[in-house]
């Protein structure tokens, strides 16, 4: 236990002098105009909850733990959730309905820095009868007509679109369908001059070594950017294409940051629970030797994938990061208020 | 051994077998995949920029340095000439490893500088510097559009676009990583 004085008249009228009105104001007006848009076109804002006592297994993505307790009943551990896909998609069963959610989303571990905070905005829409490529338009169209006035030309769509293997020849001068394995992809990151751990590691983390440094940072700043057709090896609950080489999937990226990610959503039940079945394995045999959260799971999550299930597709929007390049800057440092990390660096003043 | 994660704006690492100085550092956490960190690493014997992407898991290793006071002394346009402080003892260092720190240091002037291995990898530059403007344009006259600029040389040969107001003999503040005029010092 501590006692910090973030809250003493010093440190606060330093603080509120940071604060940003105009960011609140604009974020207010850009929430204002999606949930307009979203209602025009008839899709229905739903509310679900941010603490729940299972997870879908994601190894990448670490959690936040707490705990109910009760006088009445026992008491349970819980997690904040990484994204709101799991009870969206039981709403999507019950209503086959397009819906929309503008949430809160908890991923632990996550810098504290210009483009990232462990406690982050989300806004999610699942379109029925849609897949990946519907939702580009989709897309386009609602970052068009709700964009705020102030949204730099790179910001505003039309959207490039590129699929990641003609941007890692464009990029990086790889041919992406010639290293599918764990080895040649290994052997052509060496040619890159890149340093490759001696220790095998996952063709995704290889792939991503190569992306990240040749690609990602080269993509034109000039519009956004839509990345279709990731590799299949990074594995998520996205369709796999007819090739089984690439996932029904995509990126979105303006001035080169990760602005939103959209899936054809995978609904057979058989591929919903082995996805389930391997990540939750590969997540607790981590998790076990690093002594992280290990998250509870529910199976039946995949059994709700039946006949009945409507097809659709997902985007979700990281919205402090679209409000960001909609106002032009480059940080989210005034955009997120009480940053997490100014309340936890605020002077503690101990127990005396 | 550090975790990548830990690497931080000028910390030293051995890159195969070559002693480099992170220069940049950028978070990356791709939606879905591992955290990974983007590092720009200068390497002080060569010049030589290298861009690593590592996991923020990644193993790297890093090299214990010394920082020692240095009074930097002239350049002969090849090396520069430092003098150690303490034991008066001189050296050399390439101008090609530190380009266009001869515009930003002053002779007689005290810098740290980060040795490895008698090798210098950093010398530290105040990320503002007072210079005196050595040479100054004539300003247009009529030219009053605000905003206007014009370029001065300062006693240290770098070129900085200013506002059209400084003269000759005059000190300007200058931001040392993008060679940007700050303001005017009168003292």
């Amino acid at each position: 236990m501590s006692i910090s004085s973030f809250f003493t008249e010093k440190n606060n009228s330093r603080y509120i002098q940071k604060m940003d009105i105009q960011a609140i104001r604009s974020r207010s007006q850009l929430e204002e105009n999606l949930r307009k848009w979203f209602k025009e076109h008839s899709y229905l804002e739903v509310s679900t909850p941010l603490l729940s006592p299972w997870l879908i297994p994601e190894p990448t993505i670490a959690n936040f733990a707490t705990n109910y307790v009760s006088d009445m009943r026992k008491g349970s551990e819980l997690y904040l959730v990484p994204s709101p896909e799991i009870f969206m998609k039981v709403l999507l069963k019950e209503l086959k309905q397009s819906i929309y959610q503008i949430s809160k989303c908890f991923r632990n571990k996550e810098q504290i820095g210009a483009h990232h905070n462990p406690e982050f905005t989300m806004l999610e829409y699942y379109t029925i009868d849609a897949d990946e490529q519907d939702s580009i338009a989709i897309t386009e169209q609602l970052l068009k007509e709700t964009a705020l006035p102030q949204t730099p030309e790179y910001a505003r769509p039309p959207f490039i679109r590129m699929s990641v293997a003609e941007a890692c020849r464009e990029y990086a001068s790889i041919d992406l369908e010639s290293l599918q394995s764990v080895s040649s992809i290994r052997a052509k990151a060496k040619e890159l001059s890149l340093t490759v751990p001696g220790e095998k590691e996952s063709w995704e983390d290889t792939f991503h070594r190569i992306f990240l440094t040749f690609v990602e940072p080269n993509l034109p700043k000039d519009h956004p950017v839509v990345l279709t057709d990731y590799p299949s090896q990074i594995r998520c609950l996205a369709k796999e294409g007819e090739n089984k080489i690439y996932r029904k999937r995509w990126e979105l990226y303006i001035k080169g940051i990760e602005i939103a990610n959209c899936y054809d959503e995978q609904i057979e039940q058989e591929a919903v629970r082995t996805y389930m079945e391997e990540e939750y394995a590969l997540l607790v045999s981590e998790r076990a030797r690093t002594g992280e959260v290990i998250p509870d799971i529910d199976y039946s999550f995949a059994s709700m994938f039946d006949e009945t299930y409507p097809r659709s597709s997902g985007v979700a929007v990281g919205l402090d990061r679209l409000l960001m390049v909609q106002l032009g800057r480059t940080s989210l440092r005034d955009l997120i208020l009480f940053r997490l990390s100014d309340m936890m660096d605020a002077g503690h003043i101990g127990i005396q | 051994m550090i975790k990548a994660g830990q690497i931080e704006k000028g910390t030293a690492l051995l890159i195969k077998g070559q002693p480099f100085i992170c220069v940049e550092r950028e978070f990356v956490n791709p939606g879905k995949g591992s955290a990974f960190v983007r590092l720009k690493l200068k390497s002080p014997a060569t010049g030589q920029v290298l861009r690593e992407t590592m996991k923020t898991q990644d193993n790297a290793e890093d090299i214990t340095v010394d920082d020692r006071d240095c009074q930097y002394l002239y350049n002969d346009s090849e090396n520069f000439h430092l003098m150690f402080t303490e034991t008066y003892e001189q050296i050399e260092v390439p101008l090609a490893a530190f380009p266009d720190y001869q515009y930003f240091m002053k002779e007689g002037e005290t810098y740290r500088v980060t040795f490895w291995e008698n090798q210098v990898l950093d010398i530290m530059i105040p990320p503002k510097v007072l210079f005196e403007v050595a040479e100054a344009e004539e300003a247009i006259k009529g030219d009053t559009v605000t905003g206007a600029t014009k370029n001065v040389t300062t006693e240290t040969g770098l070129v900085v676009r200013v506002p059209i107001f400084i003269k000759q003999g005059e000190k300007i503040l200058v931001n040392t990583e993008t060679k940007e005029y700050l303001e005017r010092v009168n003292k």
